[in-house]
């Protein structure tokens, strides 16, 4: 069943923070579709069909580095492969089982690191049947506001200067680190997160692609089996 | 490069990007919030995301490889610095590290 008020309230919660983070990297990112060349149309249709910055920066520096569709397809595929886990993480917290399934496939489409992390959050103080409800609020805000933040930094990229716009995008990785040492709690989550940052930086040079991949994936094995007995029901 | 090529692009980008989300729905329909599993993929995504990250601040792609790694550092120990030294403040510690950021690359 659709409850109004969690939509209103996970839409309250995007404002604010989270949506200035994500909305001025997305600016920023508008302005960057701009200066290489894509249209306004094209900027538009880039974050409303993907809505993953990373990716969404790797498709553009492939095509503009003359890569084929095949390079643009494995490149962002490897770049969004976070959403994965992600999207395991936060099913089954917000499944609600009068949701028709068709809907959770559509709210997937809102999982990117920003509603993640903000829903994770607050989701123990929100009733199970609101979770869905709130979090389409929640993440549908920061993916509409995103959508626009694109396209008025295409259009209004003439009035802000480079250096302004690159400060722009450091924006959003800040607030994600920020969110990031905010989980440092249990002992899982601290190993977890040390471990993915600094194996990230030692094979990056080995594993270009595949390096935050292969960085997070035994990060997180290794803090969830060294800690296993630290409180397991989150 | 076509205008075509770059709808053909963002098509193919979507679709990538959309089967990490779906694939993702699909594989966690048996998963329970108290299994094991649940607590090990929260670690795994929180490793993924400090990878992405790291990444991010000292190999970035993008219009922030334009700036110094020295800057990115930099204004990353701000970050923490500010966050750490007046009670987990998001906005002033995300604030003051980019408008240091800004500053920095305006001034060296």
């Amino acid at each position: 069943m659709f409850s109004s008020i969690s939509f209103k309230n996970g839409v309250k919660h995007a404002i604010g923070v989270p949506a200035l983070g994500l909305g001025s990297s997305m600016f920023a990112f508008g302005a960057f579709l701009n200066s290489a060349g894509f249209d306004i149309f094209q900027s538009f249709l880039s974050t409303f069909f993907t809505f993953a910055l990373p990716g969404q920066f790797v498709m553009a520096e492939t095509i503009l580095a003359g890569g084929t569709l095949l390079n643009v397809f494995l490149a962002v595929l490897l770049t969004n492969s976070r959403l994965y886990p992600m999207t395991v993480n936060i099913t089954p917290i917000i499944r609600n089982i009068e949701i028709p399934k068709w809907k959770q496939y559509l709210a997937a489409h809102f999982i990117a690191v920003t509603s993640w992390f903000n829903m994770f959050a607050v989701h123990r103080e929100i009733n199970q049947e609101d979770k869905f409800n709130y979090f389409v609020g929640l993440g549908g805000f920061l993916w509409a506001n995103s959508v626009l933040c694109t396209v008025a930094g295409y259009l209004f990229s003439n009035i802000v200067s480079h250096e302004i716009l690159i400060g722009m995008v450091f924006i959003n990785p800040m607030y994600f680190l920020i969110m990031t040492v905010s989980n440092l709690k249990e002992k899982k989550m601290i190993c977890s997160i040390l471990t993915g940052a600094a194996l990230s930086i030692l094979l990056n040079n080995l594993f270009p692609g595949w390096s935050v991949l292969i960085a997070g994936v035994t990060a997180g094995t290794i803090g969830y089996f060294l800690f296993k007995k630290e409180g397991l029901n989150e | 490069m076509s205008s075509q090529f770059i709808y053909l692009s963002i098509l193919v980008a979507s679709i990538g990007t959309y089967f990490c989300r779906a694939f993702g729905v699909f594989s966690a329909r048996n998963i329970s919030t108290d299994s094991p599993i649940f607590n090990w993929i929260k670690c795994v995504s929180i490793g993924v995301i400090s990878a992405v990250i790291a990444r991010i601040i000292l190999f970035p792609a993008g219009i922030l490889g334009e700036a110094t790694s020295m800057s990115r550092i930099t204004c990353t120990l701000i970050a923490l610095v500010i966050y750490f030294s007046f009670k987990k403040n998001v906005i002033l510690a995300v604030s003051v590290s980019a408008i240091s950021f800004v500053l920095i690359n305006h001034f060296i």
